[in-house]
């Protein structure tokens, strides 16, 4: 009796579940360099990544501990310092695709706009009226796209001493290729 | 002239220190002591129950997790569907099957909210 009530759970669950796609493996990287100093790059290649496919919503969440350095000592002080990884070891973004459907992505690049809040080191900003590309090849999903933020956004201080080596504008470039499930 | 070889050799000092102290080499978590052992869905249940104080005892230990393989990509495993590898080496998928017991050691860099799921990396297997 009891096993019958979680079976039919399951059917009807399944008959309400919606289209999904999504992945584990989603790359973030972030940029700050300055021309002519050392680079202060990162590259994160274990990012989630979901979107409904019925009406557009889309949530990616990024460990801050995956962003890899090429330099020890700036991933440590990264860390450390500035994100504060220990404190806050997440990074959260939840949005919506605007005008999304399944029928506008081809196997070429599709523009959409999309909206939502990101947040990092305890902060919270809008991101507004992002430019993103999708596509579709080989039943892959793939969104990828940029965007700017700036350190002051998440409260984090640069001291003196460095900042003429970090840029205040950092750049942000995803890339998610995603699975049906 | 002695004093002045003595200055050199200490500026060399200081120099050598300061780049081995800007250049040092990344953590080498394969040849790492793991300082925990843990198994899959004990770890997920930590997680689950207090993120927190799961964050506080796991965040960047060196931990091994024994378990069933669930899913596999080229630069990635996932054990009974708690807990994601992200491998250092490529090669090593190849030799492993869905199903098999294994046991790996990596980097706990935290928990995945939205797939309910944690998160190594620079994975090597052990077994």
């Amino acid at each position: 009796m009891k096993y019958s009530a979680i079976i039919i759970a399951f059917i009807t669950l399944n008959t309400f579940a919606q289209t999904k796609y999504l992945t584990k493996t989603g790359v973030v990287n972030f940029e700050a360099s300055v021309p002519s100093f050392e680079e202060v790059k990162a590259n994160n290649k274990s990012v989630t990544a979901i979107i409904n496919t019925e009406n557009g919503e889309f949530a990616s969440l990024a460990l801050i501990k995956g962003f890899r350095f090429k330099n020890a000592l700036m991933e440590e002080h990264f860390n450390e310092n500035y994100a504060e990884s220990d404190k806050y070891p997440k990074a959260i973004f939840k949005g919506q695709i605007n005008d999304f459907t399944l029928k506008k992505i081809t196997n070429k690049d599709t523009s959409f706009n999309i909206d939502g809040n990101l947040t990092f080191h305890g902060k919270t900003i809008e991101i507004k009226a992002n430019k993103v590309s999708i596509n579709i090849k080989n039943e892959i999903l793939t969104i990828s796209g940029n965007f700017l933020v700036k350190a002051s956004d998440f409260d984090i201080d640069i001291p003196k001493i460095v900042k003429s080596k970090i840029s205040e504008n950092i750049k942000v470039i995803f890339n998610f290729s995603m699975l049906k499930k | 002239m002695k004093k002045k070889i003595t200055f050199i050799v200490i500026v060399l000092i200081f120099a050598f220190l300061g780049y081995n102290y800007l250049y040092q080499e990344h953590r080498d978590i394969y040849n790492e002591y793991a300082q925990f052992s843990v198994l899959p869905n004990d770890i997920l249940k930590e997680f689950k129950t207090n993120s927190s104080i799961a964050e506080g005892k796991y965040l960047n230990k060196t931990i091994e997790i024994t378990g069933t393989v669930t899913e596999i990509t080229e630069t990635d495993i996932t054990i009974n569907n708690a807990v994601f590898c992200n491998l250092s080496t490529n090669l090593e998928t190849k030799k492993i099957k869905i199903n098999t017991k294994i046991i790996i050691k990596g980097r706990c860099i935290g928990y995945d909210d939205l797939l309910e799921i944690v998160k190594l990396d620079q994975c090597n297997l052990k077994k």
